[in-house]
């Protein structure tokens, strides 16, 4: 056993914080909302920022422009960004779409869009959901159908989270109608702004823009933009949404962290009737017992990434740590907002907030977290029949299918 | 990082694992719940045949020089057979004392008996107050001179052959080390639900001699923090190794039980239960083993020890709650083994420091101001809770 980083990981942490000081996360540009996930703003300038440090694509095949850095120095880049609260928000996404063309990309997806992740210049919307697919992903509409060397997109996707402002979708498409309801899917890089796609905002809870509509009108998508085996997507999405689990949500425990060390603060700080706020016995207790959750999650991540460092085999780990993750955020915000009492609601800029308005935003955006990327109720009947093999609930008897 | 234990520590916990499946069955950890004693004199030879109860103690006093975290994922596997006895209290608190504070003479008189398991030594600490704090010990004692009074919660004092008692010394808080069958003292059962055998140990015009003295007088909180801090991280052990046995009974159940047509497991109510047991025990054991690693280390680990601690009294203690759900009335019966891990857990969950008294630990470590208590009626619960 051993809980220590390597002398390899420790200077490389310190090479980013000298990063983050000689560039203040503050002051870079934000194109888009923070979602609560630990990994801030979206800011173009700052992904940019990253790429030229050659951050994104250090641990990539030398073949392919990387420097086959250990997977670990990701863990560590991730976990310093987040402590310094910066808007690393599209990283872990672009991180997975340049394993995903690495591992089977086309040449042309390796060729345009590989160096583009690498600068920092490209990042990508998820076309999964539809209105009648969410839990049931696989009984999404759209599709995709082959004409000469294209195909053809036709379909209707919901919920495409910062979809308005990146620069590539990842569109989930039926390609074939085959016996297997798992078969016959696939995965088309979708450049924005190609005829025939149409994104419309639609404003969350917070009052921004975040979530997208997109309507897919005889997109016509070159077949070379297939990211993987045609028809064995859903496998290929099935991977990529258990990473998304692991990258989406390891930064989750610094970012809390951090939260908690600004509540701290604010515990200390603020008098009630005469006595700081943190010499309540309740709120001490509460507080300290939310950071040993916190120190629980960030090891529960840590261990499921030696798994994937270590190339074992994941079955439920990453379900549970990501269900984990989103109830401690959504357990913390709830802190925030009992701390903050009254103050709670003011939001982010407005006269009289607390902790920069930041906590409402937090407590709002959390709700989302356990819904998106497969809800908590979907992950842990997965932690429940993939990792302890508990037999599935039968299934509904299939619908025959209109022709 | 590396949260696998080393090859010498895999053969630790598998020797462990067989050993405890072949000589503490469920049938033998039931027995000796419901008896008096509770003290399987062969089990205790065998232990120490393997060297279990020197595991932290020198090899040239008789031990096998292992480390805290050898201890933890030892202590684990005793917590998952539901092993009873001192091997907690003597094995770790009381030798972690006599390793800190113990004279050359002391040392050299009992490390060696205690290692061979031919003694038991245990801590006498507890008095009216319930608290685990050294500032709560009221026991005054003359160093020559006689004690009188009384201490509670001790635990396996029925078979223990040495006392560690914490005093005050003209005021200092201090230790000493008395065997327990000098004249003046009695041992009184208490009776608990977890079975584990619990006295109070009254002292009535005890002879107390210079050299019985542990340590120098003063040093009683140095001395015993470091040696809570191993009990408490052994009973967190305990806990953990506890709540893995009901999620595999759990499951097991869960596969196996028909209802409405198909095993209960495959109804979602089940599935989740099952997999929130997964969690708790998984984010137990993380804080544990990341908390043992920093203390054999050496490094500074107040606080992890602390958050391992109180973590594991919460969500251990939820697994074995959630777990009679999942197997309804069966583990209500005396006979399931169910209720007495759960009680062990309940037990461990509360030794050397409950949930409150380590979480105020960690509200210190994480900065929280704390120069005063809230005043009386202002406060939400009472700062009797919070001691420190
Ligand atoms: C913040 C956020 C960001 C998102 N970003 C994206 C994105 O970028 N791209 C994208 O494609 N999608 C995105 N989504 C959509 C997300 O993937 C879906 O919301 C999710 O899959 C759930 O689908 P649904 O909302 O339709 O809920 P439903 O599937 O209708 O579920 C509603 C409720 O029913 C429960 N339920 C459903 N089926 C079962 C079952 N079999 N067993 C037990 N309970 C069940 C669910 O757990 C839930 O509680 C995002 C969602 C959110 C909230």
């Amino acid at each position: 056993m051993n809980f220590d980083f390597t002398e390899a990981e420790q200077a490389f942490a310190e090479e980013v914080r000298l990063f983050l000081r000689a560039n203040p996360p503050e002051t870079f540009p934000i194109d888009g909302m923070d979602a609560g996930y630990g990994s801030g703003a979206h800011s173009r300038a700052f992904l940019r920022a990253l790429g030229a440090q050659g951050w994104l694509s250090m641990c990539w095949p030398k073949t392919h422009g990387g420097r086959e850095q250990p997977m670990f120095m990701k863990l560590v880049l991730m976990e310093e960004l987040a402590l310094a609260g910066a808007p690393f928000g599209p990283l872990a996404g672009c991180w997975q779409t340049a394993d995903a063309i690495i591992e089977f990309g086309t040449e042309r997806l390796r060729r345009e869009v590989l160096p583009a992740i690498a600068r920092g210049e490209a990042t990508f919307w998820q076309g999964y959901s539809e209105p009648d697919a969410g839990s049931d992903l696989l009984a999404l509409k759209t599709e995709a159908r082959r004409d000469g060397d294209h195909y053809v997109i036709r379909g209707h996707k919901i919920w495409s989270s910062h979809a308005g402002i990146a620069t590539y979708g990842l569109v989930f498409a039926r390609t074939s109608r085959e016996a297997r309801r798992s078969r016959g899917f696939s995965m088309f890089v979708v450049a924005n702004g190609t005829p025939g796609m149409d994104i419309r905002p639609i404003r969350s809870l917070t009052g921004e823009v975040y979530h997208h509509e997109v309507f897919l009108d005889d997109v016509r998508v070159p077949a070379d933009l297939v990211l993987g085996p045609a028809g064995e997507g859903f496998q290929a999405l099935l991977n990529g949404l258990d990473a998304d689990r692991f990258w989406g949500r390891f930064y989750k425990a610094p970012a809390l962290g951090r939260v908690l060390r600004q509540l701290v603060d604010y515990a200390n700080m603020t008098p009630v009737r005469g006595a700081p706020l943190a010499r309540d016995p309740l709120v001490r207790r509460r507080l300290a017992a939310i950071a040993a959750d916190i120190t629980a999650l960030r090891l529960i991540f840590y261990r499921t990434g030696c798994l994937i460092r270590d190339g074992a085999p994941l079955t439920y780990e990453t379900a549970m740590a990501k269900v984990y993750a989103d109830e401690t955020g959504q357990k913390l915000a709830r802190l925030g907002m009992d701390l903050l009492g009254v103050w709670g609601p003011l939001r982010e800029g407005s006269r009289w907030a607390k902790l920069g308005g930041q906590i409402s935003h937090l407590y709002l955006t959390t709700l989302g977290h356990t819904i998106a990327g497969g809800t908590a109720e979907i992950l842990r009947t997965s932690v429940a029949v993939r990792g302890l093999g508990l037999p599935s609930e039968p299934k509904p008897a299939a619908e025959p299918r209109a022709r | 990082m590396d949260f696998r234990p080393s090859p010498a520590q895999q053969i630790l916990i598998s020797t462990a694992r067989a050993f405890l499946r072949q000589h503490c069955p469920p049938e033998l950890v039931q027995r000796l719940a419901l008896d008096e004693r509770g003290f399987d004199e062969t089990l205790w030879r065998r232990m120490a045949e393997l060297g279990w109860p020197g595991l932290l103690i020198p090899l040239e006093l008789g031990g096998s020089a292992g480390s805290l975290l050898d201890v933890i994922l030892l202590v684990e596997e005793m917590g998952r057979a539901g092993l009873p006895g001192p091997f907690v209290t003597s094995a770790v608190v009381a030798t972690s004392l006599l390793l800190a504070a113990g004279s050359p003479a002391q040392q050299k008189r009992l490390l060696p008996t205690l290692a061979a398991g031919e003694r038991v030594a245990t801590l006498a600490l507890v008095e009216e107050s319930g608290s685990f704090d050294l500032d709560a010990v009221t026991l005054e004692c003359a160093v020559p001179g006689r004690l009188t009074g009384r201490k509670l919660l001790v635990k396996d004092a029925h078979v223990a052959d040495d006392l560690v008692v914490a005093v005050r010394v003209g005021g200092h808080a201090s230790l000493i080390l008395v065997p327990a069958d000098r004249p003046g003292i009695a041992r009184l059962p208490l009776d608990a639900i977890s079975g584990e055998k619990l006295f109070e140990v009254t002292f009535d015009g005890v002879e107390v001699r210079p050299d019985d003295l542990l340590g120098a007088v003063g040093d009683g909180h140095e001395l015993l923090a470091g040696a809570l801090q191993a009990g408490a991280m052994a009973r967190a052990a305990e806990m953990v190794g506890g709540a893995q046995h009901v999620l595999e009974l759990a499951v097991e159940h869960a596969k196996t039980r028909v209802q409405g047509g198909r095993p209960i497991g495959g109804y979602q109510a089940i599935q989740h239960a099952c997999a929130d047991l997964v969690r708790d025990v998984e984010a137990s054991r993380a804080l544990l083993y990341a908390a043992a690693w920093k203390m054999a280390e050496g490094l500074p680990a107040e606080s992890d020890a602390a958050q391992a601690k109180a973590y594991a009294g919460e969500a251990c203690l939820a697994v074995a709650r959630r777990g009679h759900q999942i197997f309804g009335a069966i583990s209500y019966c005396e006979e399931h083994p169910l209720h007495l891990i759960h009680k062990r857990i309940q037990a461990a969950s509360v030794e050397f420091g409950d949930g409150q008294f380590h979480l105020e630990t960690v509200a210190r470590a994480i900065g929280l101001v704390s120069e005063a208590p809230l005043p009386p009626s202002e406060a939400t619960i009472s700062p009797r809770d919070f001691p420190g």
